[in-house]
């Protein structure tokens, strides 16, 4: 589902029609259109280089667009509209601070330009983060997943209606990252929207409501994250070891069945690539040969379907293996 | 006003600030104080007179102030460029304009900030500058009679606006050159160079290069700079006389200001 330009966009937080942008001779924006919903959590997907951070640059009015329109809350975003951005918090890139003050301090000055801040917002947001303990401390002495918490106290400042966060989980800790996930989804429930760009599938699947996949500047597909796990989906299926063989032959029409994930316990794990509308034929073919299932689960497979609308190559030695590493001594 | 208080209280915080202020104070108060304590050896040597007239009030006044303005306009052009150009290293200005915040707006304030501390910095310096002309003096055992001469005292004032004017006016070239390059390390590099091209062109272009803005910031305060009353260097370089150099600061000041302004309104912001 990708809407069509010239949709109308009552009812969108952000819609984007046709943005275009070129850094000499480079596309980094091909036409790109976004429709992203209020009060949701919206994943934007892209591998490096597919136009994340410009578009992210674009909505929080950094560069200027070659082509194209944005229009927040349904109203035109153009040139000279700043004081739009009083309703958005962004996090663009790497956080950006004084390193010879505080975070507090940090928050202090941020808070001077633009947006109006309420009073005891920013020692509210230095507790959300956790950062209340350090906060008089110079944030040249920070981690950068401290710096990444003080960034995202920074975008929300302003209590914004629509939040940018771009790659919010870089640098976080496991206990920061699930901090962030629950701030993000307890912000959309109380009716904000939250846009955030990522190439960490994990991290989008467990946290957006819809998701955005861009490629090449442009837009290929965005859709509810359900329907895109839906239509990317697979079944898995426990057997006993000694079925495999056989388990692996009778699911066969469904397409490829991949080799036997042991559990270790004399039962082996299948993946059988059919969403779970399926799953009735799934257990039906399974009997049919005479086979019992002692466990069942539907699981999306967003990564391939990521790696297939951006024409990223499958990794085949494995994930995040570069393509020359078999060629370096 | 809130962003324009903030930005000072950033400043007087930066330790940049207290380094800058520190150099030139700490280099005055040494400079005094050495020619002071060495004045006995100088007697009967050439140009002897001229140096120890830069302890003797109330031209020691105008000595400390020609001080200030000679090597505080280089500080000054490094001061600007520093602060301009941490705003684009640091990406602090790009946090700010995604608030919703002005770009012409921000880069006032921030060069207005950089003004009033500039001043306060002058001040204090100046202060500084007369009590180790005062000690000087009274290491060389010149009398300091004319440390409370009701005329030049008057005017002081009036000077040390002038000065102010033609240290600011450096500090707004450096603050236009880094943001021009938008680097802080770039910005300091070429402001330096900048200075001291312009010094170096006084040798080819000397009637040109007294408009230029440096030699117009150092004749704003109708003095030398460096040593007043001509210095023992021999003849002052030719210079504009001081109401016309303030003309042309105010014109450089302004002009460096707006360019800084139209350059980050019509920049591309990243990293």
């Amino acid at each position: 589902m990708i809407d069509h330009p010239g949709q109308p966009t009552a009812g969108l937080a952000l819609g984007v029609r046709g943005l275009r942008k070129r850094y000499g001779s480079i596309v980094a924006l091909d036409g790109l259109d976004l429709s992203v919903p209020r009060g949701l959590v919206y994943g934007f997907l892209g591998p490096n280089g597919a136009g994340k951070t410009t578009t992210m640059r674009l909505l929080a009015g950094l560069i200027r667009p070659d082509a194209g329109s944005i229009e927040l809350f349904g109203r035109p975003f153009n040139r000279g509209d700043r004081r739009r951005l009083f309703d958005v918090g962004a996090l663009i890139e790497t956080p950006s601070f004084y390193p010879y003050l505080s975070a507090r301090r940090n928050l202090q000055a941020l808070a001077s330009a633009g947006a109006p801040v309420s009073r005891g917002r920013i020692e509210e947001l230095l507790d959300l983060v956790g950062l209340h303990a350090r906060a008089a401390d110079k944030v040249s002495t920070y981690s950068l997943g401290m710096k990444q918490r003080l960034g995202i106290a920074g975008a929300l400042l302003s209590d914004p209606q629509l939040l940018l966060l771009d790659e919010p989980a870089n640098g976080l800790d496991p206990a920061g990252i699930v901090a962030m996930r629950d701030t993000l989804r307890h912000l959309a429930r109380s009716g904000k929207t939250v846009f955030v760009s990522s190439h960490i599938l994990g991290e989008v699947r467990q946290l957006a409501d819809v998701v955005g996949i861009i490629a090449a500047g442009r837009l290929v597909r965005e859709a509810p994250m359900d329907a895109l796990l839906r239509d990317s989906g697979a079944i898995r299926v426990r057997v006993r070891d000694d079925e495999v063989p056989q388990a692996q032959a009778a699911l066969s029409p469904f397409g490829s069945v991949g080799p036997g994930r042991t559990e270790g316990d004399g039962n082996s794990w299948l993946s059988v690539p059919v969403g779970r509308e399926r799953a009735a034929e799934v257990t039906r073919a399974l009997a049919d040969a005479g086979m019992y299932l002692s466990g069942m689960e539907t699981e999306g497979n967003l990564e391939a379907l990521f790696l297939e609308l951006t024409g990223s190559p499958e990794p085949s030695a494995g994930e995040g293996t570069f393509k020359g590493l078999g060629r370096m001594q | 006003m809130r962003l324009l208080l903030d930005q000072i209280g950033r400043l007087l915080r930066r330790p940049a600030s207290w380094v800058t202020f520190g150099l030139i104070a700490g280099l005055m108060a040494f400079v005094f104080i050495v020619i002071g304590a060495t004045a006995q050896t100088l007697e009967g040597a050439q140009g002897s007179a001229a140096v120890l007239a830069i302890l003797t009030f109330p031209g020691a006044y105008e000595a400390v102030l020609g001080f200030l303005v000679g090597l505080g306009g280089l500080l000054a052009v490094v001061y600007g460029a520093a602060i301009a150009g941490s705003e684009w290293t640091w990406g602090t200005l790009k946090n700010a304009i995604a608030r919703g915040e002005s770009r012409a707006g921000y880069v006032i304030a921030l060069f207005a900030a950089i003004a009033l501390v500039l001043a306060l910095g002058l001040v204090l310096a100046m202060a500084v500058g007369v009590v180790a002309a005062f000690a000087g003096a009274t290491l060389a055992g010149i009398p300091t009679d004319g440390l409370s001469d009701s005329a030049t005292l008057s005017a002081l004032p009036e000077k040390l606006a002038r000065g102010w004017l033609g240290i600011t006016e450096a500090g707004a070239i450096g603050f236009a050159i880094a943001t021009f390059t938008r680097s802080q390390l770039a910005g300091i590099g070429v402001g330096i160079a900048t200075y001291f091209g312009e010094q170096f062109s006084t040798i080819f272009f000397p009637d040109i290069v007294k408009y230029l803005p440096f030699h117009a910031a150092e004749a704003v305060i109708g003095v030398t700079p460096g040593f007043g009353d001509g210095g023992p260097g021999g003849p002052p370089p030719a210079q504009l006389s001081a109401d016309v150099a303030l003309v042309v600061v105010i014109i450089w000041l302004i002009g460096a200001v707006a360019f800084s302004a139209a350059v980050t309104q019509r920049a591309e912001i990243s990293g």
